[in-house]
């Protein structure tokens, strides 16, 4: 199995754990751990298994059976993503495999480009959105539980099976991606009226920067891809579970603690967002020199955004507070120390 | 004559809202597809691949919106993508792609992208899974373009995909 992936699999398994303890008490543990554990087994398999072939066929059963958890949006609305997502990887695929001229293989990337972002539902593929929809059954799993791992399975397939010229394409195309989720994501963060919308694109903007640092080519980019990602599953994820919790209080705050969970969200020091905009600064610096400053200004973008969702949690008190704390505290230790993370995954 | 069929299954399931239209389809393009990759996968392989789309075509059979709803009014544009589709689909095998069989390169980019497609347009559930079927049939094929023999558990795989998808239990949508 990639390091990398096993790594995003320890964290999901986290993840899980963390869903499962700090559920409110009305919630049902015996079905989020059957959600939980049937999405974990499936991600694991999509980065066990040793041909792309099956891990498409996973992901196709996998979009099937999670649209078939009853929720708000329609059946068909949830299959849609993951079924465009698979018949364009696989087209993807077919394009690498059979010989013809060179155009082919950027095609091929094309294809495994827009198949990563349909299946974890960036833009342009931006799954639909219910903001009363519970979390199972909602876009949230393929963004933030499924997603990792897949696009980590996705670059590191697609890094075998493109030749030099296409690669380099495949690398632009992911950047360009990237700068467009965080752009839009950040902006619709700050700007939607929706609290939960708000959250969703949160996810999105984050994402931008993944896609940035596994298109930057040199190894500071996948570095900070990882810690990005570990910010979205160790971080706005739990987050996000526990702002969705019910709690008799709704109303916004503004005292430190939103403060600190805005900073947290918003990638300052010492969390570990601030150690991966580090790494994709001087990547990209060391590549395109414009590219940093584009990055640069987008990431002043997460500011307003992120302290709207800092005040949106109140005050957690009891269990919910806990969870934060814990959160707050992995996500310093990570950023001040980010290596172990790193030699894990061989990055 | 298999990849044709392929094609024409593939193109049915498009043209198709009842049932046994679409069991038609699945049943067509599955055993066209068996037959594509036998030479390549071996019969195992191919027998695996056809019972799964089978039991899959046979499930459709008794589940979905009741009669044929082959080329329902206002499907005029779902045929006009199925002979686009079609015909180039047949200038990438025959004309820009080479190597191993243009009828596995025709089959699967028909059958993929028609049934993509397919899943597209559709709100019924029994539509959305029999594509989700043709689909993984498709995904399975495409082992056959990779190097080295394909191994036999991307057909078992799909095939058990394409028999078990539609028995899943399907809900309503309910209000927040």
């Amino acid at each position: 199995m990639l390091p990398e992936a096993a790594v995003l699999l320890v964290l999901v398994a986290a993840a899980v754990l963390f869903a499962l303890v700090f559920a409110p008490a009305t919630a049902s543990r015996r079905g989020l751990l059957v959600q939980g554990g049937a999405g974990l087994a499936a991600t694991a398999a999509i980065a066990a298994v040793p041909a792309f072939d099956l891990a498409l066929l996973i992901i196709l059963a996998l979009g099937a059976v999670h649209a078939a958890i009853p929720g708000v949006r329609p059946f068909a609305v949830r299959l849609r993503a993951p079924v465009l997502a698979v018949a364009v990887l696989a087209l993807g695929l077919m394009l690498v495999r059979v010989e013809g001229p060179d155009v082919l293989e950027r095609f091929a990337a094309v294809g495994l480009v827009a198949g990563m972002a349909a299946a974890v539902g960036l833009l342009p593929y931006i799954h639909p959105f219910a903001p009363d929809e519970a979390v199972a059954s909602s876009p949230l799993p393929w963004i933030a539980f499924v997603g990792p791992v897949l696009a980590a399975v996705v670059v590191s397939r697609a890094e075998v099976l493109l030749s030099v010229d296409a690669g380099q394409a495949f690398a632009a195309m992911l950047i360009g991606l990237g700068v467009v989720n965080m752009a839009w994501g950040s902006i619709a963060t700050w700007l939607t009226d929706d609290t939960a919308a708000a959250w969703r694109y949160s996810f999105l903007a984050d994402w931008g920067l993944v896609l940035c640092g596994f298109g930057l080519t040199l190894a500071d980019g996948p570095r900070a891809a990882l810690l990005v990602l570990f910010g979205i599953v160790a971080g706005r994820l739990p987050l996000y579970l526990v702002w969705r919790e019910p709690r008799a209080e709704q109303a916004t705050r503004e005292g430190p603690f939103n403060l600190l969970v805005a900073a947290l969200l918003a990638g300052s020091a010492p969390f570990v967002g601030f150690a991966a905009r580090v790494l994709l600064l001087r990547g990209a610096t060391q590549l395109f020199w414009p590219l940093a400053l584009v990055l640069a200004l987008g990431m002043l973008l997460w500011l307003p955004g992120s302290l709207r969702l800092g005040r949106s949690m109140g005050i957690p008190r009891g269990r919910r507070a806990l969870g934060v704390a814990l959160v707050v505290a992995v996500n310093v230790a990570v950023g001040l120390y980010p290596l172990p993370l790193l030699q894990a995954a061989h990055l | 004559m298999a990849a044709f069929a392929a094609w024409l299954g593939a193109s049915t399931v498009v043209l198709a809202d009842g049932r046994r239209g679409l069991a038609l389809g699945l049943a067509l393009a599955t055993t066209a597809l068996a037959a594509i990759v036998w030479p390549e996968a071996g019969p195992a392989a191919a027998a695996v691949l056809g019972l799964g789309g089978l039991a899959a075509a046979a499930r459709r059979l008794v589940v979905g919106t009741a009669g044929w709803g082959i080329m329902p009014p206002g499907s005029t544009p779902r045929f006009i993508l199925c002979i686009g589709g079609g015909l180039l689909a047949l200038w990438i095998a025959l004309g820009v792609t080479s190597g191993h069989s243009s009828a596995l390169r025709f089959a699967v980019l028909t059958v993929a992208g028609l049934s993509g497609a397919r899943a597209l347009s559709s709100e019924e559930p029994a539509v959305l899974l029999t594509a989700v079927v043709l689909l993984a049939l498709a995904v399975s094929a495409a082992g056959g373009l990779a190097e080295g023999s394909p191994a036999i558990w991307t057909y078992l795989l799909a095939a058990a995909l394409a028999a078990g998808v539609g028995w899943l239990p399907l809900s309503r949508p309910r209000a927040a």
